[in-house]
């Protein structure tokens, strides 16, 4: 496993200049994200708010894909170049709208499990299918907000910088994580405001989150369900700075 | 390496392809949402397709130190677990039969006693399986989230389900295909050899409900424990598959079926019914030594002698059979 999670911190360290590719992390001359301030309230963007998040400018963020993290891999390709993001301070929150195209929309509704416990119950719930995978996006932010000079490593923070990720599957919901490094993801158990809509291949999301200051970097991942995504396999930015 | 290994030997010349092994871990176990599929311990007519379907030809393990790309099985490879329509023909007053839907197309022990024709003669044995408990996993070394560890204590190899994301890597990786994907949960299963029964000193359900008599549990480490005996000191008991490179704890007593029809009194390395192929394919070159030492042990008490290998195989009693000692794998704090 040594050699891809080298290939893996070599091809990151390729996104950014030659003078910090010694390590994970990158000085903060960032690429910019601009923030709206809008009317709107935070339900309204949540849950129907297409018509003003259209009037928030819009900015393109390139998506990198993962090289194949483990030698058992299969081969994938680019087939989700960049996503749209738009960002809005409401009322004491930050709303992130990320929009991206994708032919397939990979979501099913799962059967309900009953409230009583399963050994009283003649039927079960079933697996219907193990080999399948969602589409999913989430938002990463520094878990201790604010600008600074150095930004968290890209793969899942680091010890001295923890990251908290806001995830969202379109099967599973929303939930939001901590990590300190690559591998160490865990869910917190809570849940966060989102809205999904899918129409005309396109995923419309929006992440609400607790309001971040001028200078945070956030960043930003997609999975595409049918190319297998899951784990490290996925579409990825590279840091970008709130203004 | 794990500081102890619990290890199971079983013996395919007692299996008698009941079941009972499987309907005890699965109503411990696997009686839950979203693990109908899932049998942590299932018994499989050898030759024959597996559980899950052509599992031995599919993939996984090591190889020069590598994990080797599999497929992941999909549900029609295990058969969508089926029911039957009791409510409408016995509450509801249709006349339909009872039927079951979906329709089964496969399952688990879905070719039994079907085996293979050895020129005019038919042959198949019993292949009861459950996590191999392997030394060098390749599940844990696939997992991303190393959700999965091998316990220091005992080796047995389980999954945290809290760090447990359902990545499937693991699925893919072990070639034994013993790990399972519950989509209600989104996290994956395995046996864990009954890890709660051996801490109190209780035997594997599996092993416990036996009526063959055929499973001997015990620390590989322990000199006292049969499993010790009859892999370590006898060398009677292979691991299924070891080329694949995990190095299984669980072993096989090889079945040392008769020689072909009308030629009783040959040994069956010169007339086997079974072919030997099929056996080295299944434990490897050595099996061929294995079958000399059980032939000779089986000569020498057909002679009047006896054999200590066979009065161990008989397995007559529990305490013959397993050496549960949980005191000797107590976590040292």
């Amino acid at each position: 496993m040594r050699t891809p999670r080298l290939a893996m911190i070599l091809f990151v360290c390729s996104l950014f200049p030659a003078s910090v590719a010694q390590t994970e992390k990158k000085s903060s001359a960032g690429q910019a994200l601009s923030v709206a301030a809008v009317s709107a309230t935070a339900d309204t963007l949540l849950r129907e708010g297409q018509a003003q998040w259209n009037q928030i400018a819009v900015k393109r963020v390139a998506l990198n894909r993962t090289p194949p993290l483990f030698d058992t891999d299969e081969p994938t390709t680019l087939e989700i170049s960049g996503v749209d993001v738009r960002v809005a301070r409401v009322s004491g929150n930050l709303l992130v709208q990320l929009s991206w195209r994708d032919p397939t929309q990979d979501a099913v509704t799962l059967a309900a499990v009953p409230d009583s416990p399963p050994e009283i119950r003649f039927r079960k719930v079933q697996t219907e299918a193990n080999d399948r995978f969602f589409d999913a996006a989430a938002v990463m932010v520094p878990a201790k907000p604010g600008a600074r000079a150095v930004y968290p490593s890209l793969q899942m923070g680091d010890a001295d910088d923890p990251v908290e990720i806001y995830y969202w599957n379109a099967t599973r919901g929303a939930m939001l994580m901590q990590a300190q490094g690559r591998g160490t993801t865990k869910r917190t158990g809570q849940g966060f405001p989102a809205n999904s809509v899918y129409a005309n291949g396109q995923w419309n999301v929006v992440f609400e989150l607790p309001d971040l200051p001028t200078g945070t970097p956030v960043a930003f991942a997609v999975w595409n369900g049918s190319q297998k995504d899951r784990d490290g396999r996925k579409y990825f930015s590279v840091w970008q700075v709130l203004e | 390496m794990s500081r102890h290994q619990y290890a199971m030997v079983m013996d395919l010349n007692k299996c008698l392809g009941c079941q009972t092994c499987t309907i005890a871990c699965k109503k411990l176990w696997t009686d839950r949402d979203g693990t109908g599929y899932m049998y942590w311990n299932n018994v499989e007519t050898r030759p024959g397709l597996g559980y899950p379907r052509q599992w031995d030809r599919i993939g996984g393990g090591w190889k020069d130190g590598a994990l080797q790309p599999s497929p992941l099985p999909t549900m029609d490879d295990y058969g969508h677990p089926w029911e039957y329509n009791y409510e409408q023909r016995l509450y509801e007053g249709k006349k339909q039969p009872v039927m079951p839907s979906p329709e089964p197309k496969f399952g688990v022990n879905w070719d039994e006693d079907v085996g293979g024709m050895n020129e005019d003669e038919n042959y198949f044995f019993y292949l009861p399986r459950i996590c191999n408990h392997c030394t060098y996993p390749a599940c844990l070394e696939a997992c991303p989230r190393k959700a999965i560890y091998k316990r220091d204590e005992d080796g047995i190899v389980v999954i945290d389900q809290d760090r447990c994301q359902g990545y499937r890597y693991c699925i893919k990786a072990c070639p034994y295909k013993k790990i399972y994907f519950n989509e209600v949960t989104g996290k994956s299963e395995k046996c864990i050899f009954c890890y709660p029964r051996l801490e109190k000193g209780e035997v594997n359900a599996c092993a416990a409900q036996c009526p063959g008599r055929l499973r001997f549990v015990g620390l590989l480490d322990d000199p006292e424990s049969p499993v010790h005996r009859l892999v370590l000191v006898h060398k009677i008991a292979l691991p299924l598959f070891p080329e694949r490179g995990t190095q299984p704890n669980v072993f096989y007593v090889p079945p040392f079926n008769p020689p072909k029809r009308e030629n009783y009194g040959k040994s069956i390395l010169e007339d086997p019914r079974l072919p030997l192929d099929y056996l080295v394919y299944l434990f490897g070159p050595d099996v061929k030594n294995v079958i000399t030492r059980l032939e000779a042990e089986l000569k020498k008490a057909q002679e009047g002698g006896r054999s200590e290998v066979l009065q161990l195989l008989i397995g007559r009693d529990a305490e013959t059979r397993f050496h549960i000692r949980p005191q000797l794998v107590q976590i040292q704090t």
